[in-house]
């Protein structure tokens, strides 16, 4: 890659988008902007609620419940003589509430209920005896609790299991718990002692307190803290659970700009293949590598710009450069995944409608698997899986060691990686102006890469990044159910993610006759393959001693093959079992392979079978089922 | 026949690209995804925050100090909460410590005749905000009981609770926000299609051989967008069966379906538009993306905005003002349509 060349051909593709046309883009687009830059605020201060006017409310004006009604927009008041389950939905006369026997009858008043409680409270406010109107305190604080490990699942039997070593936070709340139960009697000291650092849980005086706790770990700043800030003390409807949703919202403002650059970055990779436009680019003096380089750069430096300055923003006005520096670094790897899948998809797509498709689905899978960890940053280190993670704890002012930030970042940046060498595989002339089917262009971007037993190695340890992320995705998505059918069914996932990374870019090299045909040849390149993602394992190695969650059963189960489960105690065994694994399954799908595509097929499918059994074997014998 | 227009011809041939291409099915195969997506993301949360809605609801409180009498009438009463009494603070931390209780509460009354309750739940688990949405139930719980005492020391007596009732927790959620979602996805979809269905033809040059057909430039553009428009409502359609066979009844359907039809029309126009005063999808499709999120933000203005009224239809609420505002959907769709035809007329070929 040549720095200058690169520079120049970056200077081209945004010298080329500012100039003519692209100008009345930019005004047109500003404009629109401003339209969303207005609307916005009205929206939220106004309080526009989807759900405004859905139950119908059959009250009139007697009615102590008329005020309520009359204050909650998600009610609509009509006649009370209305018809009931037709025209309305409650019918309200005095105190009685007559509900129609529909499903919607029943939501309303549920609503009905929660509203009752808000305006109770509001009423209670203007009370002049504030003791009798608010006569309960709370001061909320949360301990950790060091002998119980919490196993994530829907059971509420947990056993009892000692946490030999400390979560992610490395906190230690014992001393937090003892605290607790000598300072009471005083009203509002609980003074929880958590060590992670976070903010204001070990403050004193009750009200505070509640504000103080909900806030650091509901969000910056908090709507209860802001509540509570009036109080001197808490009242119930204070308390939040620990949610983090304001940091969510704030963190989805760093993914949402992304969206809009992956369209103008598709639209130029794509029109690159459109009338053999990109040819006089590929016959000039440069590698391809300088050539999607250039056209990259201008993109993510856009979107580099764009967080930073979202990041600077949120802080504003006490700017901290390094608080900024880390949100934005925990973002270049989200930038680099959209940036590269939508590269993949513009190599891909065969029109515009498809690369429409496609860019909808990098938007939605990537949006999803940056945002729904991060919806349980404050409950376990598995959350670390998205980067967004570490922009929300960043936000929340949470210090954020190196061992947590290569595992969150180091993953999409090595898939952001192989997407872009993948593409860069089918950026030629043969794929790139011809009509080639999907499958072929697919064996076409993978056999570009393998052209010896050495480097098919190569590009199965290559792969691992994708793997793993596919793996972690699948644990993401399945942590919610009970460990008994997660485990079997996370296997499944591992299984064939592997064994497809071991042996789909054999395939793809036979089909291009990379390699001799025979069955020693096949035998040779399918123990490179396993020998490839046996070291490429051993890696991966390195993301559990760099801080790998502790309590995430699932997690060792993703990684259980090979990486060693310190219960069992044959240590050379466990080194040398998983190497032959790969070595052998790798070679019966090679065999398969070097055939045809049926032969392939089945040869996947029994080395996915050994696979399995193995795995299954590892798990049950180190207790994790 | 009715292939002897050539605008149904068009259409035909731009819907047939679209199967040829099976990217139909990622479309839908995205849109499940979504769906999937929101309901699992709501269904979780409100699993979390409903005690009801899942089967490890129980929570068990420890309860301790001189109010603790009180304050366990309040457990008793709400449900899904278990009151254990302790006889003192340290006896209740250590079986908050060892998991017999989920949570502990000190009541201690005030010199001002105030109740504190010092409330300590267990930090960093999943169940952290069930737990916390169950203590905040008994309080709550707890601050009626103690204010009905007090009722003779208060000017205006609270408004009486009205009682618990069984009910679905994503009512709300399933028709303001779901349904809508599902509804309005496929016109945005299928606008973008449509710029990328007039860029892609100006881009490869293509427009030029369509144009020695005997058709005319509006009789192209009426036929790809007619395409893309009708495309939505089929899928809304098919949204709304879905849910119906997951028990989540519809109204007002064929009034749903005109809706998202006047919907698609309208972005659909937009896209096409855009697709033909650019002349290149990189700009087109951007401005599209940024014009839609506009148009769709600066819908708060409206008296309604649409998502309200998409939720007022479909769980049968619909005002005047809902029947009004689809209307006028409809005529800013036909009006927007007579617009762009009228641009696209005045529009010459050899110019793209």
């Amino acid at each position: 890659m040549n720095p200058r060349k690169l520079l120049r051909i970056a200077r081209w593709e945004v010298t080329k988008n500012a100039g003519g046309v692209d100008r009345r883009t930019i005004v047109v687009g500003a404009l629109a902007l401003l339209t969303v830059g207005i609307a916005a605020p009205y929206a939220a201060t106004s309080g526009v609620a989807v759900d405004s006017g859905i139950y119908r409310v059959g009250i009139s004006e007697e009615s102590p419940y008329y005020p309520v009604v009359e204050s909650d927009p998600t009610f609509a008041i009509r006649e009370p003589n209305a018809d009931i389950g037709e025209e309305i939905d409650l019918r309200i006369q005095g105190l009685a509430i007559q509900t129609a026997p529909t499903p919607k009858a029943a939501a309303a008043q549920t609503e009905l209920r929660s509203s009752v409680r808000a305006y109770n409270n509001r009423q209670m406010r203007q009370e002049s005896n504030q003791s009798a109107a608010f006569p309960v305190v709370v001061s909320l604080g949360y301990v950790e609790r060091t002998q119980v490990r919490e196993v994530i699942s829907t059971s509420d039997r947990q056993e009892p299991t000692p946490d030999d070593a400390g979560t992610g936070d490395g906190g230690d709340g014992s001393d937090g718990s003892d605290d607790s139960g000598g300072g009471d009697g005083t009203g509002g000291d609980t003074g929880t002692a958590d060590g992670s650092g976070n903010d204001g849980t070990a403050s004193g005086g009750g009200g505070e307190n509640i504000g103080d706790v909900a806030g650091g770990a509901g969000g910056v700043g908090g709507i209860a803290g802001q509540l509570a800030g009036g109080n001197t003390s808490g009242t119930p409807a204070d308390i939040s659970p620990p949610f983090p949703f304001q940091s969510l919202v704030l963190a989805f403002l760093f993914v949402l700009p992304l969206n809009f650059i992956i369209q103008a970055y598709g639209s130029t990779m794509l029109s690159e293949r459109l009338n053999r436009r990109g040819e006089l680019l590929l016959v000039a003096p440069v590698s391809r590598f300088d050539i999607i380089g250039g056209k990259t750069l201008p993109y993510l430096t856009a979107a580099v710009g764009i967080a930073a300055v979202i990041a600077a923003a949120l802080e504003f006005p006490a700017v901290a450069p390094v608080s900024v520096a880390i949100s934005v670094l925990a973002v270049v790897p989200i930038a680099l995944l959209f940036l590269a899948a939508t590269f993949l998809g513009a190599m891909f797509a065969r029109s515009f409608k498809e690369l429409t498709f496609v860019t909808v689905t990098v938007t939605v899978s990537l949006t999803t698997y940056a945002f729904v960890p991060a919806i349980f940053t404050d409950v376990g280190a598995v959350a670390l899986i998205s980067p967004l993670t570490i922009v929300v704890r960043n936000l929340q002012g949470q210090a954020i060691g190196i061992g947590e930030f290569a595992f969150s970042l180091l993953p999409p940046l090595l898939t952001a990686g192989v997407l872009f060498g993948l593409g860069a595989g089918i950026y030629r002339e043969e794929d790139m102006f011809t009509q080639r089917s999907i499958p072929l262009k697919a064996l076409d971007a993978l056999a570009a890469r393998v052209h010896g037993k050495w480097s098919v190695a190569a590009v199965t340890a290559i792969l691992l990044p994708f793997v793993f992320v596919t793996e972690l995705v699948g644990v993401a998505t399945l942590f919610a159910i009970p460990n008994a059918l997660s485990i079997p069914t996370i296997l499944v996932v591992v299984v064939v993610v592997e064994e497809l990374a071991k042996s789909l870019h054999v395939y793809a090299g036979y089909a291009h006759d990379r390699f001799e045909v025979g069955l020693l040849p096949a035998l040779v390149v399918g123990a490179f393959s396993g020998l490839g993602f046996f070291v490429g394992e051993k890696l991966t190695l390195l993301a559990q001693l760099v801080g790998l969650p502790t309590s995430v059963v699932e997690g060792q189960a993703a990684l259980a093959t090979g990486t060693g489960v310190p219960s069992v105690p044959l240590l050379i065994g466990l080194l040398l079992a998983p190497l032959l694994l790969h070595v052998v399954t790798a070679a019966i799908s090679a065999v398969g392979a070097s055939r045809n595509k049926r032969a392939y097929a089945v040869a996947l499918v029994v080395a996915m079978a050994i696979h399995f059994a193995y795995n299954y074997t590892v798990v049950t014998i180190s207790g994790l089922v | 026949m009715a292939s002897s227009d050539p605008r149904v011809a068009i259409a035909r041939r731009d819907l047939a690209s679209l199967s040829r291409e099976k990217t139909i099915v990622l479309a839908l195969l995205i849109q499940l995804f979504v769906a999937a997506f929101s309901s699992f993301l709501v269904v979780g949360l409100t699993s979390l925050y409903d005690p009801g809605a899942t089967a490890s609801g129980e929570v068990d409180i420890g309860i301790t100090g001189e109010a603790n009498e009180s304050l366990r009438r309040a457990i008793e009463e709400t449900e899904g909460a278990d009151a254990v009494v302790y006889r003192g603070n340290a006896t209740a931390f250590q079986g908050f410590q060892n998991g017999a209780v989920d949570a502990v509460m000190i009541a201690t009354r005030q010199p001002d005749s105030r109740i504190s309750v010092q409330t300590t739940a267990p930090e960093g688990s999943i169940r952290t905000t069930l737990i916390v949405v169950q203590l905040r139930e008994v309080l709550q719980t707890f601050e009626r009981q103690q204010r009905d005492i007090r009722s003779a020391f208060l000017n205006n007596p609270p408004v009486s609770l009205p009682e618990e009732v069984s009910a679905s927790p994503y009512f709300g959620f399933t028709y303001t926000i779901l349904l809508p979602l599902l509804l309005f996805l496929p016109p945005f979809i299928s606008g973008s299609v449509a710029v990328d269905a007039i860029t892609e033809e100006i881009e490869r040059g293509t427009l030029d051989l369509l144009r020695v057909a005997p058709v005319d430039l509006v009789d192209i553009v009426d036929g790809k967008a007619a395409a893309m428009a009708a495309l939505a409502p089929v899928q809304a359609l098919l949204w709304i069966v879905l849910l119906s066979f997951n028990g989540i009844n519809v109204s007002n359907v064929p009034l749903l379906l005109v809706t998202v039809g006047a919907m698609a029309s309208i972005v659909v126009v937009v896209g096409v538009t855009l697709g033909l005063v650019m002349g290149e999808r990189r700009s087109a499709q951007l401005l599209y993306s940024i014009g839609v999120l506009g148009l769709f933000a600066s819908a708060v203005f409206l008296p309604e905005h649409p998502a309200t009224t998409v939720a007022k239809l479909a769980v049968d609420s619909a005002t005047t003002t809902t029947y009004v505002l689809v209307v006028v959907y409809v005529a800013v769709a036909v009006g927007l349509y007579g617009l762009a035809r009228r641009y696209t007329r005045g529009l010459d070929v050899e110019s793209l």
